[in-house]
């Protein structure tokens, strides 16, 4: 097996080096209105944030909220029917259809809403700079380095 | 989730009530030619990556490999939910599709040799160069949900560039492995030829501007990233208009034998749950 090395060097590693770039978020600013979380949200929507606030990551012990997964909330008094739009950390996530499932009954569980439809949205692409601070405080307790 | 498909130029107007399998018209045929070009290749080339791991060298390439491919299958999952936008199952997407309905490349499908670790270091090199520009050609569609898919995409693909040429640049270092990338280069560049082979819609694709660049120039620019590339690490790439080029080209729906059998494996399982009898557990008639 070749043992060449692209990124040896005698001097040290370089000064930025590049392994594990695709590990480190990049933790920029967050667009502009982003993170949405439901602030100045009122009647049945401001309820339906509530209940999403109560829906943690499968993998972490966060609110999909606090983690700037949710983009929209808007429900039609009317028709009782809210839609959700949010946005998954990444493409690949196996845990989407739980998350989603767990989106769109938490939704339902607000007084007003009668049916929750839950839309995927890739733009703007998620980054950890759309963690609240509130969100940044739970993945520190569990051990993440935010 | 709705079934609309806005952005798709022809598309019905907020009806009511709401069509439950919309029959996809001329632009819907174009940008489902479109999605399933992109969703067929990422599904059918993270098929074959899974198969490393259990054969990769290291742990690292192991983790490494199987990484890009569940990344593969999230874009291949992103542009299925759009076909599905568009009126169509996921089993009719993949698990009950005929296999002569498929338009992957025919370099996704093809088993590894048996020493192919620098088969998959090629395919994997030729095939994410390929696809960044393809998915560059897309940030500006005028397909809307596609267009809101295409960045997070992109931004996901580096890592595998950089994983592909970082192990070219290792084993061209060295004779032995070199041979190995040499014939892994000879098998498999005629079949990438075919990565930018038109479709039956690559006119409406145009007009409707669902992408912005000619699957020519996209090849053009392809050939030279790829072919300075490759030679640089020592190896021969041949002449693209001297190469004898398979039978099966892929995108018309012609392929080679080894897409059959990984067909009839990958949907193997699907097919024995029998999903239209599922057990019942407790309940009724138990």
């Amino acid at each position: 097996m070749p043992t060449s090395m692209p990124t040896d060097t005698s001097d040290g590693p370089p000064a930025e080096s590049e392994a594990c770039a695709y590990t480190a978020y990049e933790d920029g600013e967050a667009p502009a209105e982003y993170p949405k979380t439901g602030a100045g949200a009122t009647g049945a929507e401001a309820d339906v944030w509530a209940a999403l606030y109560e829906v943690e990551d499968p993998e972490m012990p966060v609110s999909v909220v606090d983690l700037g997964l949710i983009y929209d909330v808007a429900v039609d008094e009317a028709s009782g029917l809210c839609e959700v739009e949010m946005t998954l950390t990444y493409t690949g996530c196996p845990a989407r259809d739980m998350i989603l499932n767990d989106v769109r009954c938490a939704a339902e569980t607000a007084p007003g809403v009668d049916r929750a439809d839950v839309r995927l949205r890739y733009t703007p692409g998620w980054t950890v700079a759309m963690v609240t601070d509130a969100g940044r405080e739970a993945l520190r307790e569990f051990g993440l380095s935010v | 989730m709705n079934g609309d498909a806005d952005g798709v130029t022809d598309a019905p107007a907020a009806a009511s009530p709401r069509p439950r399998r919309p029959r996809p018209r001329p632009a819907g045929r174009a940008g489902g030619e479109l999605l399933f070009r992109l969703a067929d290749d990422e599904f059918v080339h993270a098929e074959r990556l899974t198969e490393w791991q259990i054969y990769a060298p290291t742990l690292e390439s192991d983790l490494a490999l199987a990484n890009i491919a569940q990344d593969e299958f999230g874009h291949a999952r992103l542009w299925y939910d759009l076909l599905q936008e568009l009126g169509y199952t996921e089993e009719e997407c993949i698990w009950r599709r005929d296999p002569d309905d498929w338009t992957h490349a025919t370099l996704v499908e093809l088993a590894f040799a048996d020493d192919g670790w620098g088969d998959a270091v090629v395919r994997t090199y030729l095939y994410d160069t390929a696809e960044r520009l393809r998915l560059e050609a897309l940030v500006d569609t005028s397909y809307a949900p596609l267009a809101d898919r295409v960045g997070k995409a992109l931004a996901e693909e580096d890592y595998h560039r950089d994983h592909a040429v970082s192990w070219l640049e290792r084993l061209a270092s060295d004779d032995d492995a070199r041979a190995r990338l040499q014939a892994a280069v000879d098998d498999l560049f005629p079949h990438a030829l075919s990565l930018f082979a038109p479709g039956a819609h690559e006119d409406d694709i145009r007009a409707n501007g669902f992408r912005r660049a000619s699957l020519a120039d996209m090849r053009a620019e392809w050939l030279d990233t790829v072919v300075p590339t490759l030679e640089g690490y020592g190896l021969v790439v041949p002449e693209p208009d001297d190469v004898e080029r398979p039978a099966a080209r892929g995108r018309d729906r012609t392929h080679t034998d080894d897409w059959g059998d990984l067909q009839a494996a990958f949907t193997a399982t699907h097919r024995e749950v029998d999903f239209d009898r599922p057990a019942r557990l407790r309940g009724e008639e138990a």
